[in-house]
């Protein structure tokens, strides 16, 4: 049926206007900030950079896991699924120890605009990221139980699109966070 | 198809009928979109009362002045829970619980495209509901802010209680409600269409909801992200909007009004869609440039977004701002102007019955133009410099959304509740429930234009004793308490017809859409056999075979 | 019949502009309102189904020229509707340039303050200015959104805190214009109120001198008992007797009370009866507000009122 599809369709370009909301605040304080932690001074965007190759892996995973299904190959589908978790558990555990280190270095939620802007965005984005592993997590359940022998799931290709969007929104994130602050 | 695997087993056992008898049970279970419209309906009237109670404190309040009846806290608090009652809980879930109660029986299918999700945006409004009035229980009581919240009033340290925070959790509940009823309106009109529905010959209603549910999935996320942040600004002591600490108290007036002047629209919408049913069938004429009525609905839904900040001539965003918005607002009375016209015009040789349901469409056309007058007036930035935050401004939107979106509601009720109950409501309480509500309404909010404009603030818990100003709030204390009686009558009215109503038939307006087709009440699959459909009045081409509305249709 | 108020008795330049636009569109729409409800009424007498009628009417679908003459119509108004309202924009709100501000306004929960940088008077809640002056007030907020408004004088501009807005205003006449905040800030935004007092050159003058001077504090008798109140018992903490240590700015200037017509942002009359009932207990006639309940006795709240009476 493509009513599912068209619901999580739909579903994701309004989730996209509540991150476009989030990063207009963002960029609405930009540049605010005279003295305090800022963007340019607190981050590091070399690491994050690194760490977000794994989320972008993870959605060319997912993307395998999806042609896995199609051509009906179930134990492939299965372990690329297992890799996208992977990757976005890599993800989520970059973006942790950073919230960790700036935490310690007192830049929190409530410090300056800065602080507020960024750790919301992230945070948003962040709990997104853990939705869509748990989404996964129950995908592979269901898969080791011998659901989804292809070559279509909608369930499969719903949780890959509502992937595939949260990676998509870490770019912007990423480019309007750390690439603005630097370049 | 057979090769979809559902996440979620389907139920076995077929739904509970609308008169089973599981009780309570086989309501609160229910993934049936016409329990679950009702459900809507039912919690809409409960709301009902409630924000006309605190309306009528207001007005006590207000009745002479320098009076003292209730505190200055209680009085902020209940034009507060007013507000957002009457916005949130009775004008928006009652538009969507109709819509989910006859979008898939006129589009002649079986239920919803996602009938779980639809029971979860349900239940999600009463637990906001709930989340709202359990404010009342706190120390300090709800909200007091108004339901715009403006910041930092809404902040720390001006609102220290915790009743703006239960607010916002209770409208983010009932936003993921709206967003949830969007999407699946949407995949439902779009996808479960019966056979020779094309989208040309859609019911106008079902037109309406579809550009109101694509508002609500691209608009409630604005506000959902402005709440998300005054959360984390009052739990977490986050600075979005606190200008002391670097925030800024505009932001939020823009999110807030991105969001809540399409609101308007998403409230007045589906009401236009009642109205362009009910015109039509008692006037016996189809309407009036169908492709002119939908598509100016689009084009409505399109500008509503563009012209947030004429809330905001006062704040000084400067005259290249104010002279674009002000433009882009007066524009939307073009396409406004065409549907009111379009109506005039279906009635224009027509053969009106006037019925209890035609007669609040009569009345809603003259009331609604009046609000949407003073609505291209105040688009006018020097004259919203006159007018913004006084009394003009709450008597132009009461007649936009009580003369406007009630007015149409009340038609709804009266033109559908033989299909939802199988009982037709009382004509003779119905006529007196009008004339005492076209009275009322007027005496309450008409005056209110000249107090406005001679001075007087909204939200005032009390005013001084200026020539004339006692004696035109008293008039519409008077006119609310009209108003007060006519909304027992209609209380009165469902309950006796419930019980006491002539037997419905199946079709007792002679319409001529599909859900008039099926039976009063509809069984619980809906329909039997759908008819064909060949035209935008499937039953009027089933009744006239030799005057089709569409004759070289090629669907049989 | 008494004179009305707001947009009914327009005293300003700005405010005639701005009045004279609403009056043309209230006709335009009186008359477009009267069209729809002719054509209503007509239709209503006119095409009612008999009642042993049950032929349907005419089957008419629509007409294209129709919809396009309603359509132009409105633009065409819309067009007239847009240009006035950019020249009346211009009109009442011209370019700053370089001025300096005349009176700087800050809302506070829920009082006014008026500040003259250019005389360095600082008043609350009542603004004097000489008629036929256009001022240029700069508008800001200390704490909430406010709104200065006086409905015959001007346009509502928002007190905004951590933006600043400016608004150019002026009297035609000699009078009192009553004006409030329109922006709801809290309990207490009802009471918040102002009173524009335009009189002469001469007049304004004069005033702006009287307030300038310094007062004596008196030495002897119940206004001295006063003034080492006013020192001791914390009202101090949040107001201000220019020639004391008294300097906080939380509350309003007292320095001058006497020549003001009202106290607590319009609440009463100001009188020393007035006065008394005031200090004894204000949250009995502006519940809410941020001045406390300071608990004074009768002979505390006699001498204050005394000292405040003698200071000129």
């Amino acid at each position: 049926m493509a009513n599912n599809k068209m619901l999580i369709g739909f579903f994701v370009a309004s989730e996209s206007i509540f991150f476009v909301m989030l990063i207009l605040a963002y960029v609405n304080f930009h540049g605010t900030v005279t003295d305090g932690p800022t963007a340019a001074n607190s981050l590091d965007p070399l690491r994050t950079g690194i760490f977000s190759l794994f989320l972008l892996a993870s959605s060319f995973s997912m993307w395998l896991a999806g042609r896995s299904l199609v051509s009906k190959n179930h134990f492939m589908m299965k372990i690329w699924i297992l890799v996208t978790i992977i990757l976005g558990v890599l993800f989520i555990y970059g973006q942790a120890s950073e919230w960790m280190g700036l935490i310690g270095q007192n830049i929190t939620i409530s410090r300056n605009v800065f602080g507020t802007t960024f750790f919301t965005l992230t945070g948003f984005h962040g709990f997104h990221v853990c939705v869509g592993l748990l989404m996964l997590t129950i995908l592979l359940g269901l898969a080791m139980f011998g659901d989804f022998k292809g070559p279509k799931s909608d369930g499969v290709e719903c949780i890959s699109i509502y992937w595939h969007f949260v990676d998509g929104v870490w770019i912007v994130v990423y480019s309007v966070i750390y690439l603005w602050a630097f370049f | 198809m057979s090769t979809r695997i559902p996440l979620v087993p389907e139920n076995i056992k077929p739904l509970p009928s609308l008169k089973g008898n599981e009780g309570m049970l086989s309501w609160v279970s229910s993934v049936d979109h016409k329990q679950i419209g009702l459900m809507y309906l039912m919690s809409t009237l409960v709301f009902f009362i409630i924000g006309g109670l605190e309306a009528l404190v207001i007005r006590i309040q207000l009745a002479q002045p320098e009076f003292d009846f209730i505190s200055p806290e209680v009085y902020n608090q209940m034009f507060t829970m007013h507000g957002t009652t009457m916005i949130f809980f009775v004008v928006m879930p009652f538009l969507i619980g109709v819509g989910v109660y006859l979008v898939p029986l006129m589009i002649g299918a079986r239920d919803m495209a996602f009938p779980r999700l639809n029971a979860l945006s349900f239940w999600l409004v009463i637990f906001g509901g709930i989340l709202l009035y359990y404010s009342f229980l706190t120390q300090s009581g709800p909200s007091e802010v108004g339901w715009f919240a403006y910041a930092p009033l809404s902040e720390k340290p001006f609102s220290l209680n915790k009743g703006p925070t239960y607010w916002a959790l209770g409208l983010l509940a009932v936003g993921i409600s709206s967003v949830s009823s969007g999407l699946n309106n949407i995949v439902t009109i779009l996808t479960m269409r019966v056979k020779g529905m094309t989208m040309r010959r859609l019911p106008l209603f079902v037109w309406m909801i579809l550009v109101t549910s694509f508002i609500l999935i691209f608009v409630i996320p604005i506000i959902a992200s402005a709440f998300a942040m005054m959360l984390l600004d009052r739990l977490l002591d986050a600075t979005f909007f606190t200008p002391a600490h670097g925030g800024s108290a505009i932001l939020w007036q823009h999110f807030f009004w991105g969001f809540g002047h399409p609101e308007v629209y998403i409230l007045i919408l589906p009401a236009f869609g009642i109205i362009s049913e009910v015109i039509p069938v008692f006037s016996r004429k189809p309407i009036f440039g169908y492709s002119f009525v939908a598509g100016s609905t689009v084009a409505i839904g399109l500008l509503s977004v563009g012209v947030w900040a004429h809330h905001m001539f006062a704040v000084g965003l400067g005259n290249v701002a104010n002279a674009y918005f002000s433009l882009a607002s007066m524009l939307i009375a073009i396409p406004t102007g065409v549907k009111v016209l379009n109506w005039v015009a279906t009635m224009w040789g027509g053969k009106i019955y006037f019925a209890t349901p035609m007669l609040f469409a009569t009345a809603f056309i003259i009331e609604f133009v009046m609000g949407g007058l003073t609505g291209v007036a105040i688009a006018s930035a020097p004259i919203n410099w006159v007018t913004t935050d006084t009394y003009f401004i709450v008597a132009h939107f009461h007649y936009v959304l009580f003369g406007g979106s009630l007015f149409a509601i009340f038609a709804g009720v009266y033109y559908w509740f033989p299909k939802f109950t199988g009982r037709m409501m009382s004509e003779t309480l119905g006529k007196w429930h009008f004339w005492l509500t076209v009275v009322g309404f007027n005496m309450t909010f008409f005056i209110q234009h000249f107090l406005g404009v001679m001075g007087m603030p909204r939200r005032t818990y009390t005013y001084h004793d200026l020539p004339y100003w006692g004696s035109m709030n008293l008039l519409s204390t008077i006119g609310a308490f009209v108003l007060a009686i006519s909304v027992i009558i209609f209380a009165w009215n469902i309950i006796w017809s419930l019980k006491h109503g002539k037997k419905a038939p199946d079709n007792p307006w002679n319409a001529w859409t599909l859900e008039w087709y099926t039976t009063s009440p509809p069984a619980v699959h809906n329909f039997d056999l759908v008819p064909p459909v060949r035209g935008r009045r499937p039953l009027w081409d089933l009744a006239h075979p030799d005057q089709l509305d569409e004759p070289n249709s090629k669907v049989v | 019949m008494e004179k009305l108020g707001g947009i009914f008795n327009p005293s300003s330049p700005e405010m005639v502009v701005m009045a004279g636009l609403t009056y043309y569109i209230i006709a335009i729409s009186i008359g477009i309102l009267a069209i729809i409800v002719v054509a209503v009424t007509y239709i209503v007498i006119r095409y009612r189904k008999g009642s042993k009628d049950s032929s349907e009417p005419y089957q008419n679908f629509g007409d294209l020229r129709l919809e396009i003459v309603w359509t132009i119509i409105p633009i065409a108004i819309v067009a007239v509707l847009f240009q006035l309202t950019c020249s009346t924009m211009r009109a009442v709100d011209p370019p700053i340039g370089d001025h300096e501000p005349d009176v700087v306004v800050t809302g506070h929960q829920w009082w006014w303050e008026f500040y003259y940088p250019k005389s360095g008077v600082l008043t609350a809640n009542e603004l004097h200015m000489p008629v036929g002056e256009r001022l240029l007030l700069r508008i800001e907020s200390i704490d909430v959104i406010h709104d200065f408004w006086v409905p015959e004088l001007g346009r509502k501009i928002d007190a905004i805190p951590g933006h600043t807005n400016y608004i150019w205003i002026g009297a035609g006449e000699p009078g009192i214009f009553l004006g409030a905040c329109a922006e709801f800030c809290g309990t207490q935004h009802a009471n918040m109120r102002i009173r524009v007092i335009a009189e002469t050159q001469e007049e304004f003058n004069e005033w702006q001198e009287q307030e300038l001077v310094i007062p004596s504090t008196p030495r002897s008798g119940i206004a001295a008992k006063g003034a080492e109140l006013f020192q001791t018992k914390a009202c101090m903490n949040c107001h201000t007797i220019v020639g004391t240590p008294a300097a906080a700015r939380i509350g309003p200037n007292l320095t001058h009370l006497n020549n003001r017509q009202t106290i607590g942002a319009g609440v009463l009359t100001n009188s020393p009866e007035n006065l008394t009932k005031w200090l004894v207990n204000p949250q009995k006639y502006k519940q809410g507000a941020l001045m406390p309940n300071m608990k004074l006795t009768d002979s505390e709240v006699n001498a204050i009122v005394a000292y405040l009476e003698a200071l000129k």
